[in-house]
């Protein structure tokens, strides 16, 4: 076989974004009916190469072969006549069409007229794949899973041979990642090749023939699935040995600085996201919070924070209910909270405003002066720059120019400053190197020796079963158990976040969630809860 | 094989943006020199004519100060007040309405405040231009707010409903309409009574008015608003992100209430001041300020100082192509309008080289 | 006194006549938009094609050369428009802003600039010709209706043949969905290997061509005659966009829209004499301002605006990426 041309070869590809060098000098292999995993952490440069093969970025130096011939690929119409498919992490979907005028629109050979036989057209191809999609469903009516087949279904109505995912899983179910890795077989049985994009060593390793590993822009190896293991594709990763182990403090826990009880929540599109959950944190304790992407996490923070309506239930931090206070009222009260979301930039950071300016986001207002105060603030970024080893041009620079994980740092910092007692903490290594994360994860644990409650919404379980006390499970905003992070295991967890195992009820005698030294004896709780009965039943 | 393509621009750029800029004033130029030429006229002697809005060799050159600032401060108000919305990126396209709106209350006061005190009259004509205006502009934000309805429309079509609405004041004789002469047949806007006109400072023969130095001080005191205030900052975070404004315990829906608010108020403050320094109100009388303003504020990057320079520019265009059509009568302020779209097409284009940059791109052979 | 009857076949003539400029700006302005450029140029798009367009007809005495000129400008201006806005990335609404001050006064320039030698449209027999009334065989011998609908110039039938064709090619074919998921997701349509750039600025031109022809038979309609004061657009490139508006980004509605403008608009020339012919039931139409009707166009939009803006769960035909510039690589 070492005759036949390689479906893909690249060779020294290089892509710079201003200053930050995405990509040096990468050479890479895509067999002839394979599937090839390419892993690396966020920001090694998978995406941005993988968007030179789309034709989305055009390379800055260097060449790629196609079945043992040299191409220019410079928009995604040379790619896809190419042979060339790739699904985004981000759909490119029209919401207001419909699945087959989705696929129609880059239709060549169709004629001039839009015929009604596309629908019959697309739903054939599909089954043929072995897919089921209504091709007159309208995108925005569309679950995620669905969306994704029709990014599928509209690579393979193309005629690509090569197919290019990137992160397809990060936002599926056990069960639906499952039935993609079926189609993805599949396609490989039919003679096409696959790139998928994954920075999860258990599917590298369940799906893969081969693995191409990046480390920071650069090229590291490509090795034999077969013939490696879990903990060496990690150190190709990270680049060497890692200590496995995160730190662990014994917790010196106080009594419950934070409960909530029967917290109901809902999302942006008006259903319910949060369902009537319970759980507290201690001061001196770290509590994990699980759970598949959406299972109502990101409702539940900003409900904390006061930035989401509560629609029924109580938060009670230290004895006083701060459901419905203004957010500011509940920063004042120690609650602080840093949420990482997926485009890093959108919540809690303005991006075009200096280091100076976000540090002082949630302080500006402190003092009865008409003027910002920017002489402590400077101070004050100046010494996160120097504490948390940012790396920037100057604290006067606009954030948007620094990378994702320096970003990130100056997040935590600010939120540290503020000296909170309960740190509610969302996905802060998203997007971080191996050396910040240890940063972040010894930066909380020496809150926790300090006192401060923290709340760690996070991705990766091993992680989480490392550094929390404490690992509270949530699926579809339910709460399905709160168990010890020494006592679990991930298969546990798994069936916990799946919905396939509840521990609420699984001591008799102390239900889930609930501090046998709460704040409020069980007769206040009642009252309370009497009280707000009554406000609904007032308001209905 | 070579191939070019584009690259986003990084670090300080400032330098190159005025270059750029320069360049782009003198293509104009140029081109409008070639205008003038295929007309028959000495470009050399028309520019001359108009840069200098007929300063030199006029006994009356106070005069062309004073006109020149009739220009100039208008232009001024509105193209900050703008900046201030368009910082927070609400697109409050309608100056022009707020402008007439802000005109004709304080007609309104002039007209029926005779007999007056002077400085009370002016101070209530400003009041009242402020809050009509900026009340206009309160129920814009209140939409956005509220229904998140498209600004850029609403005002839009608010200018012209305003507009007619002047029109039909200006157009209609009856006993209700006291913004008319009663003494002319014709329909015509009164002149105001002289406790209504906006007084000065002399200066030998040249009369500075008071707005002119409200203007001045109102510039000063906007700058350190944006640059230095809480509100300013409020402003600036809104407009860079409205999720993180949220997050930091910011009442979104209030600032941009408030901040819309002070913008028409400023733009209405801005009409009064046309109207009491002309002793009169028209129609026409925003002399395009509002659409002006728009692309004032945007070539200067919405920034103060840079404002300042640009109003300064377009006002010495526009006034200087009005004193030079004394002399060249086949040329009229049009063509300030069509000079002033070559520039803003070739900034428009001179921008675009200051913030990408075009890179060939190599290919390594193997 | 007039004949009662006369007097309504003329007005709803008159209808006819003044809705059509706006139906080539509006049916114009949503080829435009629906590519996702906000074009707010339309005044001075319509005035360019409309001046260059009259004095190249005069000068060939031929209305196809006058057409083929207004369109061709106006094409032309809608692709400075492109330039700034898709390959230069510039601010569409600073753009458009620009495009209608400076068309206006290149409108304004040209007059001044001939003068006198203003070429007369009454000198052009074949360009009089062309314009002239064609009645449409046995149905313009209809009473009422044969004159209301048919027995206009060639330019009013053609105004609406392009309004239904625009719609037939937004609905109905392959490149009008392409167009269409422009509009909605520049980068869908570019990962499917459409050429978001071109298309961009294919249909800005043709959009802005359409607008050309508007004018041009506004210039026509006022017999060709220069005026330093006003321009012959005057405000009808503005009521055009509130007309996208108003018939919710389509062709189709674009003719029944188009008609209640013109029918407020020709209302303000006729109240008189409506009031006066029908004293019992029309006679209140001369207490209403004709300013009024002037700005009833634009308070029905305002109060479209605020009331889609109302309802919940709305379809709208707005394009989702309207105003936003398209640039691959940005991240």
């Amino acid at each position: 076989m070492a005759d036949e041309p390689y479906a893909i070869e690249l060779r020294g590809i290089c892509k710079t974004f201003g200053s930050i060098k995405a990509n040096r000098n990468i050479n890479l292999t895509l067999k002839k009916g394979e599937i090839l995993a390419l892993l690396g952490e966020n920001g090694s440069g998978k995406t941005t190469l993988m968007n030179m093969l789309s034709g989305i970025y055009t390379p800055d130096a260097g060449s790629v072969f196609i079945n043992g011939a040299k191409v220019t690929i410079s928009s995604p119409e040379d790619s896809a006549k190419l042979g060339i498919g790739m699904v985004h992490q981000h759909f490119k979907l029209v919401e207001n069409f419909s699945c087959a005028d989705n696929i129609w629109i880059g239709a060549r050979d169709k004629g001039f007229l839009l015929k009604k036989d596309r629908y019959k057209i697309i739903e054939d191809m599909a089954s043929e794949f072995g897919f089921e999609i209504d091709p007159r469903k309208l995108v925005s009516m569309m679950s995620v899973s669905e969306k994704q087949t029709l990014e599928i279904l509209k690579v393979l109505y193309y005629g690509a041979s090569v197919i290019i995912l990137d992160e397809p899983t990060a936002v599926l179910t056990v069960q639906e990642t499952r039935k993609l890795f079926d189609v993805l077989r599949r396609m490989k049985e039919s003679g096409h090749s696959v790139i998928i994009i994954t920075h999860k060593l258990n599917e590298v390793m369940e799906i893969s023939d081969r693995v191409a590993v990046l480390r920071k822009g650069e090229y590291i190896d490509t090795v034999v699935t077969s013939e490696t293991t879990e903990k060496k594709l990690t150190e190709l990763m990270v680049g060497r040995k890692i200590e496995l182990n995160i730190n662990r403090p014994a917790p010196n826990k106080t009594k419950p600085l934070l409960e909530i009880r029967n917290l109901t929540v809902l999302n942006d599109e008006g259903s319910v996201a949060v369902d009537d959950l319970r759980f507290y944190i201690r001061g001196g304790e770290i509590l994990g919070v699980a759970g598949i992407a959406g299972s109502g996490q990101k409702e539940l923070c900003e409900a904390i924070a006061g930035l989401r309506h509560v629609e029924r239930g109580k938060i009670i931090h230290k004895g006083r209910n701060i459901a419905g206070l203004p957010p500011k009222t509940i920063f004042e009260a120690g609650i602080a909270f840093s949420f990482i979301p997926e485009d890093r930039l959108g919540m809690g950071l303005a991006p075009n405003m200096s280091i100076v300016d976000n540090v002082i986001l949630k302080k500006y207002k402190y003092g009865t002066s008409p003027f910002v105060d920017r002489k402590s603030g400077r101070v004050e970024a100046e010494d996160i720059v120097k504490r948390y080893e940012v790396v920037t041009t100057s604290v006067d620079a606009p954030v948007r120019q620094m990378s994702g994980g320096n970003v990130q740092k100056v997040l935590l910092g600010r939120e540290i400053n503020a000296s909170p007692n309960v740190l509610i903490t969302a996905y802060p290594v998203r997007g971080l190197d191996i050396n910040s994360s240890y940063l972040v994860y010894d930066t909380l644990n020496a809150q926790k020796a300090k006192g401060v409650g923290v709340l760690f919404v996070g991705e990766d379980l091993d992680v989480m079963m490392e550094l929390c006390d404490k690992i509270m499970v949530m699926c579809h905003g339910r709460l399905m158990g709160v168990v010890r992070a020494v006592n679990t295991n991930k298969e546990e967890l798994g069936l916990m976040m799946t919905g396939a195992l509840d521990l609420v009820n699984a001591k008799e005698d102390k239900p889930a969630g609930i501090a046998v030294d709460s704040a409020l004896t069980l007769e206040e709780w009642e009252r309370e809860i009497e009280a707000e009965d009554k406000e609904v039943d007032k308001n209905d | 094989m070579t191939k070019l393509h584009l690259v986003r621009r990084t670090g300080n750029t400032l330098l190159r943006r005025i270059i750029c800029y320069l360049a782009a004033i003198a293509i104009s130029m140029g081109i409008g020199a070639i205008l003038l030429l295929s007309l028959g006229i000495n470009p050399l002697d028309y520019y001359s004519d108009m840069l200098t809005v007929g300063l030199i060799g006029n006994k009356y050159a106070y005069k062309s100060v004073e006109g020149f600032l009739k220009v100039f401060v208008p232009l001024l108000m509105v193209s900050m007040a703008l900046a201030l919305s368009f910082k927070m990126r609400f697109w409050n396209i309608g100056g022009e309405g707020e402008f007439l709106i802000g005109a004709m209350c304080a007609a309104a006061i002039a007209y029926r405040c005779d007999g007056m005190p002077g400085p009370v009259v002016l101070i209530l004509m400003c009041l009242a231009a402020m809050i009509s205006s900026g009340l206009v502009g309160l129920a814009v934000a209140f939409l956005k707010c509220r229904f998140n309805t498209n600004e850029t429309l609403v005002t839009l079509m608010m200018n012209y409903i305003v507009l007619y609405a002047v029109k039909y004041i200006g157009e209609t004789k009856a006993p209700w309409n006291f913004f008319l002469r009663e003494d002319s047949e014709r329909p015509l806007f009164a002149k105001f009574p002289d406790n209504a006109i906006m007084p000065g400072i002399m200066i030998g023969r040249f009369n500075l008015l008071y707005s002119v130095v409200i203007s001045v001080i109102l510039t000063v005191i906007i700058y350190i608003y944006l640059k230095y205030t809480k509100q300013g900052y409020e402003i600036a975070v809104v407009g860079d992100s409205i999720n993180t404004a949220r997050y930091a315990g910011m009442k979104v829906n209030g600032i941009i209430l408030r901040t819309m608010f002070i913008s028409a108020a400023l733009i209405g403050l801005a009409g009064a001041f046309s109207a009491s320094a002309s002793a009169t109100v028209s129609p026409s009388m925003t002399n395009n300020a509002g659409w002006t303003g728009i692309v004032v504020a945007w070539l200067s990057k919405l920034s103060i100082p840079g404002i300042l320079v640009a109003a300064f520019l377009i006002s010495l265009l526009q006034y200087g192509c009005l004193a030079a059509s004394l002399s060249y009568p086949e040329i009229d302020q049009n063509f300030a309008d069509l000079m002033q779209g070559m520039i803003l097409f070739a900034v428009l284009m001179s921008d675009f080289l200051v913030t990408f940059k075009i890179v060939r791109r190599k290919e390594t052979e193997s | 006194m007039i004949d009662p009857i006369e007097l309504m076949t003329l007005f709803l003539f008159s209808i006819i006549v003044y809705s059509i400029p706006l139906l080539y700006g509006t049916v114009g302005e949503i080829m435009v938009e629906k590519s996702g450029s906000l074009n707010l140029g339309v005044e001075g798009t319509m005035a360019v094609g409309a001046v260059i367009g009259y004095i190249v007809g005069c000068r060939a005495d031929s209305i196809v050369a006058a057409m083929a000129v207004a369109f061709a400008m106006a094409a032309l201006v809608g692709a400075l428009f492109a330039f700034l806005t898709v390959t230069l990335q510039a601010n569409q609404n600073v753009t458009g802003l620009t495009i209608t001050t400076f068309g206006v006064a290149v409108y304004f320039f040209i007059g001044n600039a001939l003068g006198n030698k203003w070429p007369q449209f009454q000198d052009s027999p074949g360009f009089a010709e062309g314009f002239s009334v064609i009645r449409i065989p046995f149905l313009s011998d209809i009473p009422v209706i044969g004159k209301v609908l048919f027995s206009h110039n060639i330019m009013v039938y053609m105004a609406v043949a392009i309004a239904i064709l625009c719609w037939f090619y937004l609905n109905r074919t392959v490149p009008g969905l392409r167009l269409r998921a422009i509009g909605e997701n520049p980068a869908a349509a570019d990962s499917l290997g459409v050429k978001v750039a071109l298309n961009k600025y294919i249909h800005i031109m043709v959009g802005s061509g359409i607008m050309g022809l508007g004018g041009l038979y506004m210039g026509l309609n006022m017999g060709g005659t220069f005026e330093g004061s006003n321009c012959w657009i005057n405000g009808y490139g503005w009521i055009a966009i509130a007309l996208v508006i108003f018939v919710n980004w389509s062709p189709a509605m674009a003719v029944a829209g188009t008609f209640v403008f013109g029918f407020f608009n020709t209302l303000r020339m006729y109240n008189g004499a409506l009031a006066s012919t029908f004293p019992e039931v029309l006679g209140w139409l001369d207490d209403i301002p004709a300013q009024f009707f002037s700005a009833l166009p634009f308070i029905i939009t305002l109060l479209v605006l605020i009331i889609d803006s109302l309802r919940k769960n709305k379809r709208s035909g707005q394009p989702k990426a309207i105003g936003l510039n398209y640039y691959r690589e940005d991240r």
